[in-house]
């Protein structure tokens, strides 16, 4: 009779056919509040889902990090955790989104390592007493879309009023605008699906314009 | 999933193949059919100094359940339980600068499974970085999800092939959770809380023979 | 034309039968070996099994090209009807009609589907079918004595068995009114699926809380195959076509005694299991537990 093989073993198996999805190619974008019922339309045009119309969401995200402040070399490991507050019994969500490379003008999309996965309510608990500092959070409602293996979501960001055992209540929009987001998760060096995704994103032109976003200039433009 | 009970098998002067071969002749001889193996393995990793007082992560897989990763993390006042699914492995080794792999406590317990009427049995050998510790028997009646239920019953059942070796009373873990509905997380406890016991002891009583083909 | 339907449904029949035998193959691959592939050679038996399979598959495929071959396009477009002009409508706020139209499409497939089950039923029902000819001495008698019963009635009977115990849930879902089905939850022991036809027990069957709650499959656990046997034999032996009321009321009484299922041990042999099943039977008067081969 064959033994079994440990998790892990398997999962340095499915490392090996680089089958896990821990890739994300990402584009973003923002469309003004008064022209988003425009952009719905579009997308309902042109996405898989028609006929059931657009899934909405109500997440709360929380954003955590897991640091240490050596002198020679600090450690962040960032990690979110994001949970349904219109589907209860859904799991909540735990992601670990590493540094977007941007690449070349020749790659399309953003390119960051994400590691997605489903775990039980006490994710929270879990993260607070393994050190995890809490750094923001934030409520974001919206339309999430479907093309293949391509994801769009068209969401509103709430900012929350500090308090989170009623994260629902006295939450104040950030912005005037929607954040629209086309992303895929994908195995390592898929890079096709990422021209798919540009081919998309020019359907969409130009009610919204949906790019590589680099956070470090952005920071830079603030400062 | 049912409500499942994990006892320690006494291992007296003999080796663990010896042990597992006359408890599936036992099990085999009141009617039960093997079906497979199964292996529940445990990883421990603890904080690093710089992470403030010292935590500890165990890290477990259940073959019954090969998609989802449990966690315990013990914070020295409280363990808080998590379950997730199989790419939490990856997660944690991103976390190598935050929390460390122990050295030697690798703890895993395999061997046959057998299907009995509503009953699945369960005959491990515990192995601590390959080295044997000892024998887990574990019961699972699949019906009932409620441990207050049906204790008398499993144990009734255990008794009857493992004789006065079966357990007397719930496990020290389930006692507090008798009238609670059970779920996987709970088995995986009671796995730790011996795999926590085996990892203190110095070994079985008996000389070191080579173990395991 | 005729040649063309009928050319057609082969064609359908041959993809039917494909897809029924793909499902088998895939079937077999997620059972993976079983136990009637014997000890020995299992591996050597069900890569046969799998190539049997596949080769069958294979042949499908091939009367599904054949068929398919054989077919001719329909001549010219097809005739919409109004609905072509929609796409000569550039206006947004117009093409909202779009999602509506589906919907409504929707809705009259459903209504046409529905009508369709409802005129069966209500053909085998029809109100004639009550007593009429048993004179009219009877007449009052056959007021609760049958399956024509107004769903009121039912309802109330129903109600009042959910208000009797109190650790016992009823869900009732109504596919077609006069007979609900209901979903009875036993506490956190076992849940029951009984289909009533009018005021009578027409089939009950027993799972596990975690199981599906259909009418059709049975349990996978042997416990709750053997309690559905003997829930069958218990609505049989209440049964009582003159007062059907109190045979649900008995039946009901009857079955709460399970909530002790997996806790009491046999009247006769004081012990929990016989050949690993727990005391399946209850006494019919006395509700006391006994095994299958106890009582």
């Amino acid at each position: 009779m064959s033994t079994l093989g440990t998790a892990i073993d398997s999962l340095t198996a499915a490392m090996k056919c680089n089958i896990l999805p821990n890739q994300e190619y990402l584009l973003q974008g923002s469309v003004l509040d008064q022209y988003v019922e425009v952009l719905l339309h579009r997308l309902r045009g042109l996405c898989d889902n028609v006929d059931s119309g657009p899934e909405t969401f109500n997440d709360h995200e929380l954003c955590y990090s897991l640091r240490i402040n050596s002198a020679n070399a600090p450690c962040i490991l960032p990690l979110r955790v994001r949970r349904a507050l219109d589907v209860t019994d859904a799991p909540f969500q735990l992601r670990y989104v590493g540094q977007p490379e941007l690449g070349d003008k020749n790659r399309p999309t953003v390119v960051r390592s994400s590691i997605d996965m489903a775990c039980s309510s006490t994710i929270l608990e879990f993260l607070n007493e393994l050190g995890c500092r809490l750094d923001f959070e934030y409520i974001s409602r919206g339309y999430m879309f479907r093309k293949g293996r391509m994801k769009v979501t068209v969401s509103k960001i709430f900012k929350m009023n500090g308090m989170s055992n009623k994260p629902s209540e006295g939450v104040e929009a950030i912005s005037q605008s929607y954040l629209v987001e086309l992303s895929v998760q994908a195995p390592l060096g898929q890079d096709a699906i990422a021209e798919d995704m540009r081919i998309f994103a020019e359907q969409l032109r130009p009610l919204v314009q949906l790019e590589k976003i680099d956070y470090k200039r952005l920071g830079n433009m603030m400062s | 999933m049912g409500v499942t009970i994990l006892a320690q098998f006494p291992v007296e002067n003999k080796t663990g193949p010896q042990i597992i071969e006359v408890l599936s002749k036992r099990i085999c001889a009141l009617g039960a059919t093997p079906q497979g193996q199964f292996l529940v393995d445990c990883e421990t990793f603890t904080s690093v100094p710089a992470l403030g007082h010292q935590r500890t992560v165990h890290v477990l897989h259940n073959s019954e359940q090969p998609a989802t990763v449990f966690a315990l993390l013990e914070t020295g006042t409280k363990t808080i339980p998590l379950v997730t699914d199989g790419l939490f492995d990856l997660l944690i080794m991103k976390m190598i600068s935050f929390y460390q792999s122990k050295k030697h406590t690798k703890t895993e317990s395999k061997g046959p499974r057998f299907e009995i009427g509503d009953f699945s049995v369960k005959l491990g050998t515990v192995n601590i970085t390959s080295n044997f510790k000892g024998i887990l028997v574990e019961v699972e009646y699949k019906p009932c999800v409620v441990p207050a239920m049906c204790w008398d019953l499993i144990m009734e059942f255990m008794q009857g092939f493992l004789g006065s070796s079966g357990p007397t009373a719930p496990p020290a873990f389930l006692q507090n959770r008798m009238q609670e509905i059970y779920s996987p997380i709970d088995t995986i406890q009671q796995y730790l809380e011996h795999f926590t016991i085996f990892r203190k002891s110095t070994g079985p009583t008996m000389v070191m023979r080579p173990q395991q083909p | 034309m005729d040649r063309d339907i009928e050319q057609l449904n082969s064609a359908l029949n041959s993809v039917k039968i494909l897809r029924s035998n793909v499902r088998r193959v895939f079937e077999s691959v997620s059972n993976g070996l079983r136990a009637d592939h014997g000890e020995e050679i299992k591996e050597n038996r069900y890569i046969l099994e799998l190539q049997e399979l596949l080769t069958t598959v294979n042949n499908n495929l091939r009367d599904v090209e054949n068929s398919v071959a054989n077919l001719t396009p329909p001549p010219g477009a097809f005739n919409l009807g109004n609905t072509t002009y929609l796409s000569q409508e550039t206006t947004q706020d117009r093409q909202q009609l779009y999602g509506q139209l589906v919907n409504s499409y929707k809705w009259t497939d459903k209504i046409r589907e529905y009508s369709a089950l409802a005129g069966n039923i209500l053909a085998s029902n029809s109100f004639n079918k009550t007593y009429k000819t048993f004179g009219t001495t009877k007449r009052r008698k056959t007021q609760t004595s049958n399956h024509n019963v107004p769903p009121e009635i039912i309802e109330n009977l129903i109600t009042s068995i959910d208000r009797l115990f109190s650790d016992v849930t009823i869900t009732a879902s109504r596919p077609f009114v006069p007979n609900p089905v209901i979903q009875v939850a036993l506490g956190r022991v076992l849940r029951a699926v009984i289909a009533f036809k009018g005021l009578m027990i027409e089939w009950v069957v027993v799972k596990a809380l975690s199981e599906g709650s259909d009418v059709w499959t049975e349990s996978r656990y042997k416990v709750f195959r053997k309690v559905t046997e003997n829930c069958h034999a218990a609505m049989c032996h209440f049964h009582s076509p003159l007062m059907p009321d109190l045979a649900v009321r008995s039946f009901m009484h009857w079955f709460h005694s399970y909530i002790t299922l997996f806790s009491a041990p046999c009247k006769r042999c004081s012990k929990h299991l016989h050949s690993n099943l727990p005391p399946t039977w209850r006494d019919l008067r006395s509700l006391e537990p006994y095994h299958e081969e106890c009582k």
